[in-house]
């Protein structure tokens, strides 16, 4: 009965605006109804929209940041709820049932994540989050083993904190190799076995890079630690519950997980170490010896509890929603290349993770392509380090040119995204990616050459004007002009030639490479041009002429 | 336990859609409204009485937490909408 009557009132007040001083009623058993406002407003929301640091949007941007963080799944906080409710004891206290059921649900939760990732409860111990599991195992295996171990191996594209906690051992004396990354995100095997010392203590690689989602190769990465006898450390949390992880495929020894990237609270995290063959570290936080000794301290057992029926969930549902994720992600890929060109996106298309699409476009400066994105929440570059101005130390690992680097958008799809809001984030960017390039000067010139040539491809369009270049011979992939006759090949010579002298630079030797451009008989510029400024030099060189050009026909012909 | 009747399993069905709509957060509506007429479709041809029965089961309890879960997010419904809602209503109202 008070059942019916609260369903009939809550229908009632949902059917109306959601205005915040709407009283509900709750009733109790004893049927006493309470008014209760909803919790006081900020000041930055009223119902005309959201005026925050000086921007206003009428409502709530669309997320497609799940990188950085994702909403809590309604599942896992209806499994959380009860113990901030009633449940509220603490896990370690052995003396009443307050205790007892806590400790059992953190249990269960241990066993809910060990089945995601194929290993044993045991082997869990929960942490804070990712980040703290990454110090423990980098930082607590190099302090256990430091008398004979003295090396550690991790790549350039790492999380800050991994990168971090190796900045710190080298300052205690420790030796780390950051190896370098192929221009598709994927470190080389060769590099890592060339680089693997007979004192090399630890290999840390991540699953899936947060910036441009990456998949490393785990299985062979665990095969050559397995061969080395090298403890093999992974920082799982973007892969967790969104690729299939087994730890005894990858053959990793420590792993970090995190809560609050597969619909799980935040605050929460968990590491994995491995039994057999058993692997040590040294203790960061010391205390009552809970966690097996390894991480004092009294659990949150709501945010573990949440964890783990997270981790539930995400096996149960992880086919599904890749499938989803995948088909989102070619729908805005395809959404976006259909209506404007020079979109480069960052890392492997391969080997990637569906729901983290880095892209690229030129000509166009982030900042304010992120500042008109108001009405998405898309990040450039990781949350971490988007405090600075640099660009991403990611992208910069890749080899992406610094322009490049500086217009990433980094969208993130997953679970809760819909088409309707994919749709929207195209058409959002492609409208903000227009307007930025309508007001460039560089894309100006450089569509003009373009849009003037495409009039009669191959062919002099003025004489005088030596033709050069066809529109789709421009390869925004590796920023190449492809030249396509040996003819325009020497022309492209002299012009530069000229060009420089015009401008007292053919002195330079930076400009050597352009000015000897050579004919490989492959109607492709050659490789020598690889020079990023002389590349620039002559992209600049050939719009700023044609442009020139453009105007002084133009004015010739209003003077007629 | 007996295999739930076929009313029972449309009642069930229709339920959760009834529960989704009343959902406060746009992406929790919509995947709620998606994830059971997906779930729903992958399971139509279970012959099985068992498994007919455990996933009534199941259905059942997401009920249970969907009803709950869309009563929280009420409470704390933030005051502005989601920019795909206020979309949706000014499309609706240019529409009419």
């Amino acid at each position: 009965m008070a059942s019916k009557l609260l369903a009939s009132t809550l229908r009632q007040t949902l059917t109306k605006a959601t205005a915040y001083s709407v009283t509900r009623q709750f009733s109790t058993a004893a049927a006493v109804s309470v008014a209760a406002a909803a919790p006081a407003p900020d000041s930055y929301e009223d119902p005309n929209g959201i005026i925050m640091k000086g921007v206003k949007i009428a409502g709530r941007p669309l997320y497609l940041d799940m990188q950085a963080t994702t909403p809590v799944d309604p599942r896992v906080l209806d499994a959380m709820l009860p113990f901030f409710l009633s449940r509220y004891g603490n896990p370690h206290s052995r003396t009443h049932l307050f205790g007892w059921e806590s400790d059992l649900a953190v249990e269960n939760a241990r066993s809910q994540i060990s089945d995601l990732i194929g290993a044993s409860p045991k082997e869990i111990i929960f942490t804070s989050g990712a980040t703290e599991s990454n110090n423990i195992s980098i930082k607590g295996v190099m302090h256990f083993y430091k008398d004979k171990k003295r090396h550690v191996i991790t790549t350039q594209t790492e999380h800050k904190c991994v990168l971090d906690s190796c900045r710190h051992l080298q300052q205690e004396g420790f030796e780390i190799t950051y190896l370098p990354v192929g221009s598709d995100g994927i470190v080389d095997l060769k590099e890592l076995r060339a680089a693997i010392r007979p004192d090399t203590g630890l290999i840390s690689i991540m699953a899936v890079n947060n910036e441009i989602g990456v998949i490393q190769p785990m299985e062979e990465i665990g095969e050559i630690c397995k061969e080395f006898k090298i403890p093999f450390h992974t920082d799982a949390a973007q892969a967790l519950g969104k690729i299939p992880v087994d730890v005894e495929k990858w053959n990793v020894s420590l792993m970090s997980l995190s809560g609050h990237k597969i619909y799980g609270p935040k605050g929460v995290g968990a590491l994995y170490l491995r039994r057999r063959p058993r692997i040590r570290v040294e203790p960061l936080i010391n205390g009552g010896g809970q966690e097996r000794g390894l991480r004092s301290g009294t659990l949150p057992t709501p945010l573990i509890v949440g964890f783990g029926s997270a981790c539930e969930i995400a096996k149960k549902e992880m086919d599904y929603d890749h499938k989803r994720i995948m088909a989102l992600q070619d729908r805005l890929l395809n959404g976006i290349r259909e209506k404007i060109d020079g979109v480069v996106i960052n890392g492997s298309v391969e080997r990637r993770y569906a729901g983290n699409l880095n892209l690229s476009f030129a000509y166009v400066e982030g900042e304010s392509l992120l500042m008109g994105l108001k009405e998405v929440a898309v990040s450039s570059g990781s949350a971490c380090t988007s405090a600075s101005l640099e660009p991403s130390y990611v992208l910069r690992a890749l080899g992406v040119d610094e322009d490049m680097a500086h217009t990433s958008i980094r969208f993130g799809i997953g679970r809760f995204s819909t088409e309707a809001e994919i749709d929207r984030a195209v058409e959002l960017t492609v409208k903000q990616v227009v307007k930025l390039r309508e007001m460039s000067p560089l894309y100006e010139m450089f569509f003009f050459l373009l849009s003037l040539l495409t009039e009669k491809e191959g062919v002099n369009v003025w004489p005088g004007f030596p033709c050069l270049v066809t529109p789709e011979a421009y390869d925004w992939e590796n920023n190449n002009f492809h030249l396509f006759d040996r003819v325009e090949a020497d022309a492209a010579s002299a012009f530069i030639a000229l060009w420089l002298e015009k401008y007292n630079l053919s002195s330079q030797s930076q400009y050597e490479d352009v000015q000897q451009l050579k004919w490989n008989g492959d109607k492709q510029m050659v490789a020598s041009v690889r020079n990023e400024v002389c590349k620039r030099l002559l992209i600049f060189a050939l719009s700023e002429e044609a442009y020139l050009f453009h105007r002084r026909r133009i004015a010739e012909s209003s003077h007629k | 336990m007996a295999s739930p009747s076929r009313t029972e399993l449309l009642g069930l069905y229709r339920s959760l859609l009834l529960t989704a709509r009343e959902c406060c957060d746009y992406n929790v509506r919509e995947y709620a409204k998606r994830r059971t007429s997906d779930g729903f479709r992958q399971n139509r041809n279970l012959t099985d009485p068992d498994s007919i029965a455990s996933v009534y089961r199941e259905g059942k309890n997401q009920l249970a937490v969907a009803k709950r879960q869309a009563m929280v997010y009420s409470l704390y419904a933030p005051k502005v909408k989601s920019i795909m809602e206020l979309d949706a209503a000014i499309t609706t109202n240019t529409t009419n």
